[in-house]
């Protein structure tokens, strides 16, 4: 089993308020912002000393919910100061972006880190597309044509053009190209059936960076197992990435009162604005492909908010204790699912950064050790 | 704007043709399954003087008893050129077309100006890509969306007369090693074309070409299969007037304040 240190980012500085969206930026505090980067970087860093595989990261826009409109800024900041761990990008919101530009800024990546890039490439959460006014209804079209050119950008042995419905280069030659061959490894979102297939179908790592629950999970780990046998190849474990909320601490109770009190702030302050955005999208567009896919979404967002965390504890969607609590949570989960990445979203809403550098040297000591040959 | 048919007397014998707008002429040469009035085609002669001419033995014409090569064929189409457009003109090859027209480059650089190889036969790797088992299997790799095929294509059964021709020629979909021995000397421009989702001939073989031809340049289609004609007509239609109106420019995007966009 691998696992990755995954962080969002938040800004962690506002009041216990809700707001729509946009979420106004006057409340943004530039000095404050400053600490909280050079915070997150150094904990990342930390991670590999911790026995993580991957140090990973996203990119949101427009809210407090996460700091990096490009994760690639942070992922140059890992390269150097780390030597072991993979630098996750998880990852560009592809259909937004020039994928030209998310070719050459990867490929940059993986040669400044000596081969260690993950390339996620996402398809962005519905509000993004109001941020970058890009149509929702075209986001599966995009994102389809974007990944086929990066893939091109990346292993094209000539320069070549590009005439597609969305995307038209007359002649492209990237410098730099990826260090690992034929490209680096993929992650794509796999949270439903569409996604699922589409990362089989690429070949990709499928990731379930925040898992709804247990059986839609062993749902669209089965569709893509499905789907990538018919199209040729057999993912291994490493293969499936699922990710959720986690907290260690000395005891249970300790990690739930901190666990509790940042998802206060998640949940109130930083999914606020997120929600409110995401219904109009999901109401007034075709971001998804089908209603049941959409559905699927609303009731994940719904249920979210009203599951107490003992209640997430119970359907396995949260990762909180003691060590030994989270080696059984870990154990348990990994049954259910068989998946050989697990990703960890440390740093939940206002949970103290001196808590998370603490619960991933118990992570080190205590866990690891007991779950690493899952 | 309807095609006229024609025919001109050559030294090997008697060439249907088809003839279509005003201008510049340039050269169509059609694939093994023969002359398919494309968007492609009736695009180009709105700009352009369009020449079709019907390869001897397709779509029911008589074969030359004299030629019975590529390099035959294309002396055949090199005297076509001289005969009917009156000097080198542009030429477009589709498929087997492209393979003839690399034929005729290299054989008659006289005769060429532009050249455009759309998924061109003759350099694919030996073992890549699919052979069609029947009619069914072929038709499912030529088009991604057969739905855009114009309403009044040929009868299955003449496509499939159209075919059986290609042994005369000496056609091989795979690599032909004499050509590609002759592909450094070519110093036209050239426009290589191919689908994203051609299964039949694999990206190996435009990437083959593309490496060995000094001055061309490589386009995929997205969202295309073999016939880029039929899956993506306006997509084609817009690079190669580009191409074939603004050389190297075609690269340049001329928005709307260029000085020159013409």
């Amino acid at each position: 089993m691998k696992f990755s240190f995954f962080h969002l980012m938040p800004y962690t500085h506002l009041e216990l308020e809700s707001h729509d969206w946009p979420f106004p930026n006057r409340y943004f505090d530039p000095e404050k912002a400053s600490a909280l980067y050079r915070t997150y970087v150094e904990s990342m860093i930390h991670a590999e000393a911790c026995g993580c595989d991957w140090v990973g990261c996203n990119a949101q826009h427009f809210s407090p919910y996460g700091m990096m409109a490009n994760c690639n800024l942070i992922g140059g900041a890992l390269v150097y100061p780390t030597k072991r761990v993979k630098i996750a990008m998880i990852g560009n919101l592809v259909p937004l972006n020039n994928p030209i530009r998310v070719a050459e800024e990867y490929a940059m990546l993986d040669c400044m880190s000596g081969g260690r890039l993950v390339a996620g490439l996402m398809r962005g959460i519905p509000h993004e597309y109001l941020a970058y006014n890009i149509p929702p209804g075209e986001s599966w079209e995009r994102q389809r044509e974007a990944v086929q050119l990066i893939l091109k950008c990346w292993t094209e042995p000539e320069p070549f053009g590009w005439e597609g419905k969305h995307f038209q280069y007359r002649q492209v030659s990237i410098w730099p190209k990826p260090m690992q061959k034929p490209h680096p490894p993929l992650v794509i979102s796999a949270s439903n059936a569409d996604s699922a297939k589409f990362a089989a179908e690429m070949r990709a790592t499928m990731g379930m960076v925040l898992l709804a629950d247990l059986p839609s999970g062993k749902e669209c780990i089965r569709i893509y197992k499905e789907t990538a046998k018919a199209n040729g190849w057999e993912p291994t474990p490493e293969n499936v990435l699922v990710g959720m909320h986690t907290c260690i601490a000395e005891t249970d109770e300790e990690a739930r009162r901190h666990l509790e009190q940042g998802l206060k702030y998640f949940d109130q302050v930083l999914m606020g604005g997120l929600q409110a955005s995401q219904r109009i999208v999901l109401q007034k567009t075709r971001y998804f492909e089908n209603e049941e896919s959409r559905d699927r979404w609303k009731s994940r967002l719904d249920k979210r908010r009203t599951l107490t965390l003992d209640e997430a504890i119970d359907r396995g969607t949260v990762l909180c204790g003691s060590p030994e609590t989270v080696v059984a949570q870990i154990r348990r989960i990994h049954g259910e699912l068989g998946h050989g990445v697990f990703n960890f979203t440390v740093k939940v809403g206002t949970l103290p950064d001196e808590v998370i550098r603490r619960g991933m040297e118990l992570f080190r000591d205590r866990v690891h050790p007991h779950v690493r040959d899952l | 704007m309807q095609p006229q048919q024609r025919k001109v007397s050559l030294s090997s014998g008697e060439l249907t043709y088809f003839v279509a707008g005003e201008g510049r002429p340039i050269l169509y040469l059609h694939p093994a399954g023969g002359v398919r009035w494309t968007r492609v085609l009736e695009g180009l002669a709105k700009s352009f003087a369009l020449h079709v001419p019907v390869i001897p033995g397709f779509d029911g014409t008589s074969a030359h008893g004299a030629v019975k090569s590529m390099r035959g064929l294309a002396g055949l189409v090199g005297e076509f050129i001289g005969k009917v457009a009156g000097g080198p003109c542009d030429v477009i090859g589709c498929s087997f077309g492209g393979y003839l027209a690399a034929w005729l480059t290299a054989e008659h650089p006289d005769r060429v100006d532009h050249l455009v190889l759309e998924c061109p036969a003759g350099f694919r790797p030996k073992g890549k890509g699919k052979r069609p088992a029947d009619a069914e299997a072929l038709r499912k790799l030529l088009f991604l969306h057969p739905e855009k095929l114009p309403p009044d294509s040929k009868p299955v059964e003449q496509e499939v007369a159209n075919r059986k021709m290609l042994p005369r020629y000496g056609y091989t979909p795979d690599t032909d090693e004499e050509l590609l021995k002759r592909l450094p000397s070519i110093d036209k421009l050239t426009l290589i074309l191919h689908g994203t989702a051609d299964r039949m001939f694999p990206k190996e073989s435009v990437q083959l070409l593309k490496s060995r031809l000094p001055r061309s340049y490589l386009v995929y289609i997205w969202d295309a299969a073999h016939a880029i004609e039929v899956d993506q007509p306006e997509r084609m239609l817009l690079l190669v007037e580009s191409f074939l109106q603004r050389s190297e420019g075609f690269m340049v995007n001329w928005g709307t304040l260029a000085v020159n966009p013409g």
